[in-house]
């Protein structure tokens, strides 16, 4: 009931903040119509003034509107995902270090809770934003701090041309699982708006074959979902912007038990419910512009098992402020301000627990010369009144020749991750005395993108190279002389080094339409400090990451056809720190096919996807089974008008 | 509108699709579970054809992990074998082993988050029976030849039917039950308190149940967290309680006459000093035996707790204790950070000297002897 009160007085704030609701989404995201012409668009962003950024259009996630976010990330990222199973917990993890290094952004708001530091990917679903931006290592320090790994950013977009799209779709997959999206998305050049709503639910009671050889139905795994999603867009009098996003989710979930946990009486379950609102003003001058941002989360949830029942409520107000000024000539200057306020109310925490971070941002863009541009940003942090080390990074690009789209990038970086709310404050474990984690960092690489001059083929070419030294990391261990309690302590040290590389090709042949793109990633972590006598993980790889991972897309389009297949490898995994033990390497293939039919304004979509195409028999995390073989049918009609320009 | 115009065919791409799809097809047919490193550079290599004559190390392995195992080290003391249980079954033992009993030719293995008792043949570890209908069991203990308890983290107490098997009824308690010792025609049982409430409601005792009628016919209060249990020479009864994992209270050792059921002495810890655990006694029963950081020893006439350890930790985490029902030989487990898989040390009885070391399994939390004293 103090839930629903604080729902109330949330959306009433959001109300007061914008009137009427009307809003805006991209017409990409919800017309197929567009899909057979593919734009030419790199995905690895060319000018980064020494920092990595890749980009996944709507394109790439329009027939993926019925997934989560894990899956977009595993089949079109190196980013590992933990998957503890099929449409439960989720987490990433990049570059060799931990989820709780890995920031996911919602349109300025932080994903991230507060109390585990981490997000569950399985609760942001594909329809509730247009496009993602990963920033890699340094990249994220413009958004935030603490993400060493990096900042998965996911946007919405207004179509300013858009006047009328309607969209409703209705997967049907295996197992009892079901997907539905509806949307409303209308407007005018100067108004848009979107209305979003998704549902989900499945009993998810895949067979997999248990050590015995025996065909066991996964128990307890059902769930419900679903997503509300109001988003405002408002341009006024050329020079402003307004805009304001609501997201309501809530979800129920049956937590399936590991495959050695034979008690049919033991259901653990769980229930998230969250709220986001996020109200952004802009303000565009030649020379200068102002942004501003303020959003407030509300997370709640409730797990409960036979033994524990638990209530964790968390509220999170933020604020950005950016100013933009580039009138001296080659020099742009942003400065920013943050203020953010976190309120825990936890069953687990002795009281209310609050944390009041202000951070003051600067970010300098220099052109050096024609060819080098730099970049430094610079980032003080004041948590409860305490002055946090400096934070920066300086980066630098290197275009040599006039004519090639070719960059030589580097950068360096030192980054801090605070701790979580719960590591301060659980109930007997929680020490307040930690220290932040460090990061020094560095990072050097190179992008070539390249279109025919007849147009009709395109490729681009990545590569990178990473170092990343953790200090003072924070691991739970036993306390001295009392092995009951586990306290978070500043004990470890973590050494991640990596390559990268990206190749994309598109490529228009006999009206065909060819895509291909291809991710690797090599990646040494290991541990740099024992913490006992007999700990013999020195140097060894870090339980959970993969020292390779690749994946690749193949697309075809034609006819309004179009195929897709999608192929993983994930390589071996340790799951001991000292290395004795392993999860074997496996790849992981996916198909989609799709037609789509038009009809005047209207489009009919008709989808067929085939998941783990040759049934493979895995577990991502040891005692945790993976589907086999499953389909997924959707059929789609969306209604598009868009203005005569 | 086109970006693209048609002035190729599709055909130089084809071997480049060819090539990339048998990349895909070449993908195994085994089923990717955990696997060993093999060979464990750390682990001997013997081949032993029975189980009869040795040690058993229980790996709790981690929560939620599913990798508990029994590490078997042979009389001869040269050999340590990893995960017998997998090896013999070709399934992995669950998740949270907790104990092992052996009852003559047959061990149980109490495995507690799978809910199950595992039973197997020692000659060669083969599964006889999965138990099942328990509430997170913990320890296993024969009351004859036909009838054993089980104790269990919620609920109730379970009895066992030896010849079947099976869960053939239960004693109703409403709290955490431990460990069990069997002291004539009772059972004494140690009970935490309800797992769900915090340390200041949790009431600590031991019950005494009457194994004829399988009855709770008497309870003796003791301190917080009554995990240990021995019976000395003069069938006394020390009782280590841990005050709570939380300090609640100061840790103490009690000894009890089981005969009036009353407390004749209390060992109060100094608060501040650590935790002490697996309360353990020697086989002529005049020396007990716990963990507090090292390995502490403390003869049962002793006016006070020993203040130094009998063998230092010097910076292991030790976990599991146990004493060998024969020779006294002592057995310490290192868990090292609970993550990887610990070491089993030997020392002597006499002067604590260092014996010999093994590699176990994840998280070696305690020991079960086939040379046992009773049977």
């Amino acid at each position: 009931m103090r839930k629903l009160h604080s729902y109330i007085s949330l959306v009433g704030m959001f109300l007061l903040y914008c009137g009427s609701p009307l809003s805006i989404q991209s017409q990409s995201l919800i017309d197929t119509l567009h899909l057979a012409e593919f734009e030419v668009k790199s995905n690895y962003v060319l000018d980064n003034q020494g920092f990595k950024r890749v980009k996944l259009d709507s394109v790439t996630l329009l027939p993926h509107l019925n997934a989560d976010l894990s899956t977009i990330l595993t089949e079109y990222s190196t980013i590992f995902i933990k998957s503890y199973g099929n449409a439960t917990l989720s987490t990433p993890s990049f570059r060799g270090t931990t989820a709780q290094h890995t920031q996911v952004e919602w349109n300025g708001i932080n994903l991230n809770s507060p109390m585990l530091g981490q997000i569950d990917l399985s609760q942001v679903q594909v329809a509730q934003f247009d496009k993602i931006e990963i920033l890699y290592g340094a990249a994220g320090l413009a958004l935030t701090s603490g993400a060493f790994g990096g900042v998965i950013n996911l946007v919405t977009v207004p179509d300013w041309n858009n006047r009328l799209n309607v969209m409703a779709s209705q997967t049907i997959g295996s197992f009892d699982n079901y997907v539905t999206n509806l949307f409303v998305v209308t407007g005018s050049r100067k108004f848009q708006s979107h209305t979003k709503f998704n549902y989900l639910s499945g009993l998810n009671d895949f067979p997999y074959t248990d050590y015995q050889g025996n065909v066991v139905y996964q128990p307890n795994a059902s769930f419900k979902q679903y997503g509300f999603t109001q988003e405002v867009f408002w341009q006024w009098k050329d020079h402003h912007m307004i805009s304001a996003k609501v997201w309501y989710g809530r979800s129920n979930r049956n937590l399936p038990s590991i495959v050695e946990v034979y008690n049919p009486d033991y259901h653990e379950k769980q229930e998230d419910n969250t709220l986001r609102a996020v109200l952004e003003y802009k303000y565009v001058q030649r020379g200068y512009n102002l942004m501003v941002h303020s959003s407030l989360s509300d997370q709640f949830m409730h797990y409960s098992s036979p033994i524990v029942d638990a209530r964790h409520q968390v509220y999170t107000w933020t604020n950005r402020a950016r100013f933009t000024y580039n009138r001296i000539k080659k020099l742009t200057m942003k400065p920013g301000l943050d203020f953010s306020y976190d309120w825990a109310i936890s069953e687990d925490y002795s009281g209310l627990k609050t944390r009041a971070t202000t951070s003051f941002y600067a970010e300098i863009i220099y052109e050096i010369s024609p060819a080098v541009k730099s970049s430094l940003i610079v980032r003080e942090e004041l948590i409860d009144g305490k002055f946090m080390p400096v934070l920066g990074t300086l980066g630098v690009e290197y275009r040599p020749f006039r004519k090639e789209n070719f960059a030589l990038t580097a950068n360096a970086l030192r980054n801090y991750r605070f701790p979580t709310l719960n590591e301060l404050y659980w109930k007997i474990s929680g020490n307040p005395d930690l220290d932040p984690e460090s990061d020094l960092g560095g990072e050097i690489g190179s992008t070539y993108n390249r279109t025919t001059t007849n147009r009709n083929f395109f490729f681009e070419v990545t590569m990178s190279g990473y170092t990343t030294w953790i200090r003072n990391m924070i691991v739970w261990i036993p306390v001295k002389d009392n092995s009951s309690i586990w306290r978070p302590e500043n004990v470890s040290q973590v050494f991640a080094r990596g390559i990268e590389a990206g190749l994309n090709i598109r490529w228009e042949i006999s009206g065909f339409h060819l895509g291909f793109k291809n991710n690797y990633s090599w990646c040494r972590s290991t541990y740099e400090k024992t913490t006992a006598e007999n700990d013999r993980k020195l140097g060894k790889q870090l339980i959970y990451t993969p020292v390779n991972t690749f994946n690749s897309m193949v697309s075809i389009e034609r006819w309004k056809f179009y195929l897709r297949y999608n192929f993983m490898f994930i390589g071996d995994r340790f799951t001991s720190p000292n290395n004795l033990s392993y999860m074997p390497a496996y790849n992981l293939s996916n198909i989609i096919l799709g037609k789509s039919i038009n009809l005047n304004n209207i489009c009919l979509n008709l989808q067929v996807e085939v998941k783990n195409l040759f049934d493979l028999n895995y577990q991502s995390i040891a005692s945790r089974p993976m589907p086999g073989i499953n389909y997924a049918f959707t059929l789609k009609i969306s209604f598009n008008r868009e203005s005569k320009l | 509108m086109k970006l693209f115009t048609n002035s190729s065919n599709i055909f130089p791409l084809l071997p480049s699709i060819v090539a990339f799809t048998c990349l895909i097809v070449s993908c195994s047919k085994e089923p990717i579970r955990e696997t060993p490193v093999i060979p464990d550079p750390t682990d001997s290599t013997p081949v032993a054809t029975t189980y009869e004559h040795g040690v058993f190390v229980v790996n709790e392995g981690n929560f939620n992990w599913g990798n508990a195992s029994v590490t078997f080290i042979d009389n001869s003391g040269n050999n340590a074998i990893q995960d017998i249980y997998k090896k013999a079954n070709d399934r992995s033992l669950g998740d949270v082993a907790q104990s092992m009993t052996v009852i003559g030719t047959k061990g149980y293995i109490v495995v507690n988050n799978s809910n199950r008792v595992e039973v197997v043949n020692l000659k060669d570890f083969k599964s006889v029976k999965s138990i099942d209908g328990f509430s997170s069991p913990r320890y296993f203990e024969a009351v004859d030849a036909n009838k054993a308890y089980v104790t269990n983290l919620q609920h109730n107490i379970s009895i066992i039917n030896l010849t079947t098997n099976v869960v053939s009824g239960v004693i109703k308690t409403t709290s955490w039950t431990e460990s069990l010792i069997h002291y004539k025609d009772y059972m004494y049982v140690t009970s935490v308190g309800s797992f769900s409430e915090p340390n200041s409601n949790r009431r600590a005792q031991i019950y005494v149940i009457s194994t004829k009628e399988d009855r709770i016919i008497d309870s003796i209060q003791t301190g917080k967290e009554p995990l240990g249990m021995v019976i000395d020479k003069k069938e006394k009864l020390w009782v280590l309680c841990t005050g709570g994992y939380d300090n609640f209270e100061a840790p103490s050792l009690v000894r009890i006459n089981p005969e009036l059921k009353m407390i004749e002495k209390a060992y109060v810890f100094p608060a501040g000093q650590g935790v002490p655990s697996k309360l353990c006694i020697n086989p002529t029963g005049d020396t007990l035996y716990f963990l507090n950081g090292g390995v502490f020893q403390m003869p049962v006439t002793s006016a006070g707790l020993p203040s130094q350890p009998f063998i230092s930790s010097n910076g292991r985490l030790f976990y599991g204790l146990a004493i060998h029902p024969k020779n006294g030989t002592i057995y310490v487990s290192d868990a090292i950070d609970y993550v990887q898989n610990g070491r089993v040390l030997k020392y002597s009885a006499t002067i604590g000297s260092k014996l010999a070391e093994y590699q176990a399994g994840r998280i070696p939390g305690s020991f079960s002897f086939t040379d046992s004293g009773k049977k």
